[in-house]
């Protein structure tokens, strides 16, 4: 749990998980305009009450203690309380326009929500075009209202072929492009891979903003995209040939379309961490999937399975095929 | 000059015919020696483009042909090159005088005699030629990227920086583009100025501008005259530079009707006739882009303008009811399709809500959502009961598209939402032709409504199916579009079907109703994985407790 040193957010920081727990709204917002009446900065609020308590909720939900409409639940509410923080607390703003925006299939739209909530703070002239913005939107938006720079989130590093695609989207627009969240590694290894700038939170990006050089476009970046092409073409392959070899028989439906769903992230990571050709992309994906799996009790050796048979077919993929055999989990 | 008989190397390492070396005596010695050519027959050497000096070991020069003698003038035989006032020549490529020149040497070994022979060939007209072609080469290259480059962005300030930048350093130290005056107003962008930005910019009165400045906007080609520089310095585009020291040129980037702007460059070298084609190009391809540009922001203006009539438009806040939606039309650039949703609070505090899809798709199904929301909204004042309002809607639709003949029809659930007393909300459901919408009750089943009906606009007094649904505080029903249940994924492209729907909110009957609307439209982009998809639309509407508390408590002690 992140450390909340003020005395007044202590107090207030169960109480707002509490609410959360409960799908209390008015009570989450009440707990977050008080501390506001008590004289906590605003961005103190998002960044040590609402931030910190959405990643518990995260953990919660990770170690299966928290359903996923748990998690859909609390995740609104702390919207809300962000959107009735940003009404009481009105900034004009003194600076240039910047778009903040996640990325198609993006659905956890709260980190950059946050993120654009303290660069408006900041005094920066915010439009935040919410969760799993399509390309083609995001464009013409850029094109249209031509921004300082556009900001995108990406939360998984398994969406980072597809966030890179809409990078050189938003490029060709001339628009400068920062990126920031998790699914560019924790310390944004993978953006420099992609060659894009890279803010670590809120106030890393403002600072970017506020330099007077983070303008041209970075030069185009040519990325040995074959081997992770093909791996692509393989995808629907690859997951038939592990549903083969599973007794779907004992399967619920809903089993059935979770496991489907899970093989096709093995896929998909094991495809981005191709793209970057870095194995410690496929191997945090690895990690993170097996105490998820496990917190629900599914047994790992359908994942070592799993391993095996997509390792069999990939034989002809350098990468894949290597990273395969180093990242097998123990059965 | 003919080396057959002799022998040596190059000192490139070339081996030339060998019949005698030091290292090496020749194998026959008595073979009849020849005469050395230059001294029968000079005329044939002077006329090879190449030229020779032969010197021996020491470096005295014994004989030259004219070639090398037009090269170094004062050439002697007898004398070293030092000793003619000539500099010694080396292997390679040397400037001699003001001529390029290519120069080889020889060694020669004839009968036990060492000499050099220094080859050299006026290489000047031949580099000249090749840099020429290569500085072509480079100015269309810089025109290919400039024009790839220039038509990226389509926003008139982002493609007048786009234009700066890539102006410099190629075309000059400093380049500014003026965009076209507009009311009386002129914006310019500088690349190459003084501050720490790639590019700065500001804005001008119309009478502040350099006069050469308005006379490119006007169309005009400004002369080129000294005091160019005085005029940039006035407005203090020069910044540190100095008006005497630099050369100035302006151009006007030619739009489809007038100038879209004007460019200036500055730079401390004069440009050449060629300097001036490459500028004019550039700028007849920064005025395009600019005019790609301008005419983008014209037409996204209207389309913008049209589409925010076409868009679905925020629930009203009624008290007891909570709304949630989420919206996704299919062509994501548009942002509007042939799904449609809306609420309207009726004058006795009741709530009407529908949520519908037209036949069709993109512009033209949008167009017909905005005539049917349009309907509704004028109809609910005469009509309050879903079932005869839609009825009533199905007739006006009738007419309008028979007399388009388009044969455009819909399919909604309209419904009414009606508080109960003590708690909760009475729903009376009408539909046509519609997916039936789900409940989700407070205990976490979610049950499926019956509600059939017929298409709307298809017949006149068609058979609309009414049904009443009773939902406690905290229960909610879901009117969903078939881009839900119809959308494609999972691993082969299967439906989604309608049970998935139901497993997707079962245990979700404590999310607020924007929380479950967002939920569908997630689990539904999950499911596609990036594939194609119908517009999707999905409208929820939870029973809340009616008076909603103050948001905020006021009056709380610090803890």
């Amino acid at each position: 749990m992140t450390a909340v040193l003020d005395p007044v957010l202590e107090v207030a920081y169960p109480r707002y998980l509490h609410c959360l727990d409960e799908a209390d709204e008015n009570g989450a917002i009440d707990v977050a305009l008080t501390l506001l009446d008590c004289g906590v900065s605003a961005d103190r609020v998002l960044l040590s009450l609402v931030a910190p308590a959405q990643a518990q909720v995260g953990q919660w939900w990770q170690r299966n203690e928290w359903s996923v409409a748990q998690e859909h639940a609390a995740t609104h509410i702390s919207e809300r309380v962000v959107a009735a923080v940003a009404t009481t607390v009105r900034t004009r703003p003194t600076r240039e326009r910047v778009v903040v925006a996640c990325l198609d299939g993006e659905w956890h739209a709260l980190p950059a929500r946050l993120v654009a909530e303290v660069l408006r703070l900041d005094g920066w002239d915010v439009t935040f075009l919410g969760a799993s913005v399509p390309s083609p939107h995001l464009v013409s938006y850029l094109h249209r209202h031509d921004p300082r720079a556009v900001l995108l989130a990406c939360a998984l590093p398994m969406r980072l072929p597809h966030a890179f695609r809409a990078i050189e989207a938003c490029r060709r627009t001339d628009v400068p492009v920062l990126v920031g969240g998790r699914g560019f590694g924790s310390d944004g290894r993978w953006a420099s891979k992609l060659g894009v700038a890279f803010a670590t939170d809120a106030r890393a990006a403002s600072s970017v903003l506020a330099t007077p050089a983070f303008d041209a476009p970075a030069s185009p970046l040519s990325l040995d995209a074959t081997e992770y092409d093909a791996l692509v073409a393989a995808r629907v392959e690859l997951i038939d040939l592990v549903l083969d070899r599973l007794d779907l028989g004992r399967y619920s439906p809903t089993q059935v379309d979770a496991t489907v769903a899970d093989l096709g992230y093995i896929v998909d990571a094991l495809a981005a961490a191709v793209y970057v050709d870095d194995p410690s992309l496929f191997g945090e994906f690895v990690g993170w999937m097996c105490e998820v799996l496990d917190s629900r009790g599914v047994p790992l050796h359908t994942v070592a399975l799993t391993f095996d048979v997509m390792a069999d077919r990939l034989r002809d993929f350098p990468r894949a095929h290597r990273f395969l055999l180093a990242l097998r989990p123990a059965a | 000059m003919n080396t057959a008989d002799l022998d040596g190397s190059e000192s490139g390492g070339r081996q030339v015919p060998v019949t005698a070396t030091p290292d090496r005596p020749a194998t026959a010695p008595s073979a009849p020696r020849r005469t050395p050519p230059t001294a029968g027959q000079p005329a044939l050497v002077d006329n090879f483009r190449e030229g020779v000096v032969v010197t021996d070991s020491t470096g005295v020069i014994r004989e030259f042909s004219q070639p090398a003698l037009t090269l170094m003038p004062g050439l002697l035989a007898g004398r070293t090159f030092a000793g003619c006032g000539v500099t010694p020549l080396t292997a390679g490529d040397l400037t001699i005088g003001e001529r390029r020149v290519r120069c080889r040497r020889v060694d020669l070994t004839v009968a036990g005699d060492t000499s050099i022979a220094w080859y050299v060939e006026d290489v000047t007209d031949a580099i000249a030629r090749s840099d020429a072609l290569l500085a072509e080469r480079g100015r269309a290259r810089f025109l290919a990227t400039a024009s790839q480059q220039l038509g990226n962005p389509l926003h008139e300030d982002r493609a007048a920086r786009a234009a700066v930048r890539l102006a410099v350093p190629t075309l000059g130290d400093v380049a500014i583009v003026v965009l076209a005056t507009r009311r009386g107003r002129a914006r310019w962008w500088r690349a190459g100025g003084d501050g720490p930005a790639l590019v700065d910019g500001g804005v001008l009165s119309a009478d502040e501008l350099p006069p050469a400045v308005a006379q490119a906007l006007a169309g005009t080609e400004p002369s080129e005259a000294d005091w160019l520089a005085d005029q940039l310095a006035d407005v203090g585009w020069l910044g540190a530079r100095k008006p005497g020291s630099v050369a100035v040129r302006v151009a006007s980037l030619p739009g489809s009707a007038s100038p879209t702007g004007a460019l200036v460059v500055v730079r401390d070298t004069d440009l050449d006739e060629h300097d001036v084609q490459m500028l004019r190009g550039f700028a007849a391809r920064a005025g395009a882009a600019l005019d790609a540009a301008v005419l983008y922001r014209d037409q996204a203006e209207v389309a913008e303008t049209l589409q925010a009539s076409l868009a679905p438009i925020e629930p009203p806040r009624v008290g007891g009811v909570q709304w949630g939606a989420a919206y996704r039309p299919a062509q994501s650039s548009l942002r509007i399709g042939g799904d449609f949703y809306g609420a309207h609070e009726q004058s006795d505090g009741s709530a009407l809500f529908y949520l519908g899809d037209v036949s069709g798709k993109g512009v033209d199904a949008a167009v017909f959502t905005g005539q049917i929301r349009q309907g509704i909204q004028a109809l609910r004042r005469i009509e309050s009961d879903p079932a005869r309002l839609l009825t009533l809607l199905n007739d006006s639709v009738l007419e309008t598209t028979r007399a388009h003949g388009h044969g455009r029809f819909a399919t909604m659930v309209l419904g009414r939402a009606h508080p109960i007393h003590g708690g909760g909300l009475s729903l009376t459901l009408a539909s046509g032709g519609h997916l039936p919408p789900v409940v989700l009750r407070a205990d976490g089943a979610v049950e499926t409504v019956d509600l059939r009906g017929m298409l709307v606009g298809v017949v006149p007094d068609p058979r609309i199916a009414s049904v009443t649904v009773q939902l406690a505080p905290g229960e909610t029903c879901l009117l969903f579009s078939d881009g839900v249940t119809e959308a494609r994924g999972g691993v082969h492209g299967e439906q989604f079907g309608a049970a998935r729907l139901v497993a997707a909110l079962e245990g979700c009957q404590r999310m607020p109703a924007p929380a479950l609307a967002e939920r569908v439209e997630q689990v539904i982009g999950d499911w596609l994985g990036g594939r194609n998809h119908d517009d999707i639309a999905v409208f929820a509407i939870r029973a809340v407790a009616s008076c909603v508390p103050a948001r905020h408590l006021h009056a709380v002690p610090a803890p």
